[in-house]
């Protein structure tokens, strides 16, 4: 009895230990941070969706991280043709929502195998909108989208969409929805290929 | 037996926490300080940047037009003239998942060098480096780092 109670105190006092080795740990790294920054400059926030990052929808390290399992905010926003179009128009279908731009190489390496995938699983309604979180001309979205092999709909933001979901900090940035129009899935940065694929699927098999 | 998994647990939670690297407010910090150079003479200002570890930026001349270089802009200064800034040359950069796809990008620190006539006495040179950051796997939107130097001519 007394032997199993030493080894507990032994046990909580190595936890306490770990806890406490952890905080500090974390506290010098941030008061060395502090200081190496004391004496620079630091940079302004010049793009409406880097302010968005802080949003309501999720934290600042992982903003987005709270939108799986939710419904996926509404939007209507222009495509490349200048018509409208609205999340609500694929109710029903599987859809990838991918937030990219010009300017993000990641984004341009993924762009051709979203397409394929379109392809792949077009039997199961697949769609993707490829949503441009980009000030670069409207011109220059569509010829990079074509450059890229893309033929889904290519939508331009309008600097409010990224707010609705979380801020969408860094691209390319990617949520998952599923017929019943819930996320099921979201990526931050580039995949793998097999993992789109499983996403896509998983999205596919959501909401039976 | 469980006690012994849930300290192993932990320390491997902890060693986590140790390693994931913090998401910097800047990609880039300005490294350098005063400067001293040689009054009316041609010279050069040397500005030194270092890019957050972990993260990279395109270089100057990066390899496709879509890509934003990384670009000094300086404003007008009493008492210093202005060259053009020379720009190091990058060094090659692909990301895992496409090897064959060649960036040109500046990783740890690299120097902007700016050829200069300074008159006597203290000056501010001033302006503002334009620049746009990634890591392993995403990207993030442009950004603009003051610059800010004072440049002495002796």
């Amino acid at each position: 009895m007394k032997r199993n109670a030493a080894v507990l105190a032994v046990m909580v006092v190595g936890v306490s230990l770990l806890l406490w080795a952890g905080w500090h740990n974390i506290r010098e790294r941030r008061k060395a941070m502090q200081d190496a920054n004391a004496n620079r400059i630091t940079l302004t926030k010049d793009v409406p969706s880097q302010t968005a990052a802080s949003g309501a929808m999720g934290t600042p390290g992982n903003p987005t991280a709270m939108l799986k399992g939710h419904p996926a905010p509404a939007f209507t926003l222009v495509n490349s043709e200048g018509k409208k179009v609205s999340l609500a128009d694929y109710k029903g279908r599987p859809v990838l929502v991918n937030f990219w731009a010009t300017w993000c190489a990641p984004c341009k390496l993924e762009m051709p195998w979203f397409e394929e995938f379109r392809g792949k699983y077009k039997g199961d309604n697949f769609e993707i909108l490829g949503i441009a979180e980009d000030d670069a001309s409207k011109d220059e979205i569509v010829r990079t989208a074509k450059r890229a092999g893309v033929s889904y709909p290519i939508l331009l933001t309008d600097n409010k969409v990224a707010n609705l979901y979380g801020g969408v900090d860094s691209l390319p940035t990617s949520f998952y929805v599923d017929k019943t129009g819930t996320i099921v899935e979201e990526t931050v940065g580039l995949a793998p290929k097999d993992e789109v694929e499983a996403n896509i699927k998983k999205t596919i098999g959501g909401g039976l | 037996m469980i006690l012994r998994s849930a300290l192993l647990g932990l320390a491997f939670l902890q060693l986590n926490v140790m390693n994931a690297p913090p998401k910097p407010k800047s990609y880039i910090v300005l490294a350098s300080d005063q400067q001293t150079v040689a009054a009316n003479k041609k010279s050069t200002v040397e500005l030194r940047f270092q890019v957050v570890d972990g993260f990279h930026v395109n270089s100057h001349t990066p390899k496709s037009e879509l890509l934003i270089p990384t670009n000094l802009k300086l404003k007008p200064a009493d008492g210093i003239k202005a060259g053009l800034p020379e720009y190091p040359k990058g060094t090659e950069y692909a990301f895992s998942f496409e090897p064959g796809e060649k960036l040109d990008v500046y990783t740890g620190s690299f120097t902007v060098k700016l050829p200069v006539e300074v008159t006597a006495g203290e000056h501010t040179l001033e302006g503002v480096l334009h620049y746009q950051a990634c890591d392993h796997a995403a990207c993030y939107p442009p950004k603009s780092l003051p610059v800010k130097v004072l440049v002495v001519g002796k």
